[in-house]
């Protein structure tokens, strides 16, 4: 098992943000009248589908991280 | 150059538009601003330019001419003022598109449904009074005791007077191809003619429909041909007003041997 703390962990991770995020800011900012093409509807459902997949896992994780019973750290991060 | 000239900017749209799209961006911007709200107004855009899209190719004239607002909403609120032109123009000059339970601001027409214009069978109380006649004739195979009530309040016609009814129609009152009055009537009584807008009623789950060309220009022409079958009853039901007694005779043949009699063609009408 990797000895790695859990900050260790999130410390490593590379940032990102859900992408439809950004996506509806782009898409509020545009010209509604000029309308979408193929190619942005495309990259709208893909980005959609990324997005929606996040978010499920997102509330898996909560769903486990709430059924799960609090035990006690070997590690007390400092303040505690 | 006067001042007020100078300070005049010459933008491509009027300044209520530009002011409404900067009214929806703040709104939405003022929204909890998570991955799930994003995902919503991801789907709402691309929504309303599907609609947009569909707008200017049904109807170009009308797009052009348009100065409803694409961002403003509209009486729909989940719609732009665009979109809500969309569905009037569809209603006014496609099909009744705004009748069917979408009488409240809020309804969505992610997929829509379409009202049933066929008489409900199934479980609404049918009032022969409210029916063409020839409809209310054709109810003799289904619904005996209270088609022959009504027939015998107002033509002094019974039951006893005409020859008995088969409980299974002749095969050959479902050909299509004999072109028959008396078939298109009792297809229509039977909900099976094939038409959306014939064959659905309130009882069963409706069908949803979506929005693109094929599908609108689809229903429109269905809408139409709907409202030709019940045209062509007229003359059916002015044949039964002239001489109930043929007419029903001749129907419960039609009914029992799938024997046609002459002039009940559609092709034979005029």
């Amino acid at each position: 098992m990797d000895a790695s703390s859990p900050l260790e962990l999130l410390i490593g991770e590379v940032e990102q943000i859900n992408p439809a995020i950004l996506l509806a800011e782009e898409f509020m900012r545009r010209n509604a009248e000029v309308l979408l093409n193929a190619e942005d509807i495309n990259r709208a459902e893909e980005i959609l589908h990324i997005g929606r997949t996040e978010i499920d896992v997102i509330n898996r994780q909560i769903a486990a991280l709430v059924r799960s019973s609090a035990s006690p750290s070997a590690n007390l991060p400092i303040g505690f | 150059m006067s001042v007020a000239q100078g300070l005049t900017i010459s933008y491509p749209w009027p300044f209520g538009e530009r002011l409404s799209k900067s009214i929806e961006y703040l709104s939405y911007k003022t929204r909890s601003h998570n991955a799930i709200a994003a995902q919503d107004s991801v789907a709402a855009i691309l929504s309303e330019q599907q609609k947009y899209a569909l707008y200017k190719e049904m109807f170009p004239k009308e797009w052009s001419r348009s100065r409803a607002s694409l961002y403003r909403r509209g009486h729909y609120e989940k719609y732009s003022e665009r979109v809500n032109e969309l569905f009037q123009l569809i209603n006014d000059q496609c099909f009744p598109l705004l009748e069917f339970a979408y009488d409240d601001p809020e309804s969505e027409f992610e997929n829509f449904a379409i009202p049933p214009l066929n008489v409900d069978l199934c479980c609404e109380e049918i009032w022969f009074d409210n029916l063409r006649l020839s409809y209310a004739a054709g109810l003799i195979f289904y619904f005996p005791d209270e088609a022959w009530d009504f027939l015998n309040e107002k033509f002094k016609v019974s039951r006893s007077d005409f020859p008995e009814i088969h409980s299974d129609p002749d095969p050959n009152v479902w050909d299509r191809k004999n072109g028959s009055l008396f078939g298109e009537l009792l297809r229509l009584i039977d909900h099976s003619t094939g038409n959306p807008w014939l064959d659905s009623n309130y009882c069963q789950t409706a069908d949803w429909y979506t929005w693109d060309r094929e599908t609108i220009e689809e229903l429109t022409k269905e809408f139409r041909a709907a409202n030709e079958t019940f045209e062509k009853l007229t003359r059916l039901d002015e044949m039964i007003e002239a001489d109930p007694k043929k007419m029903l005779r001749a129907l419960i043949e039609f009914w029992n041997k799938g024997n046609l009699p002459k002039g009940m063609k559609c092709h034979e009408q005029k």
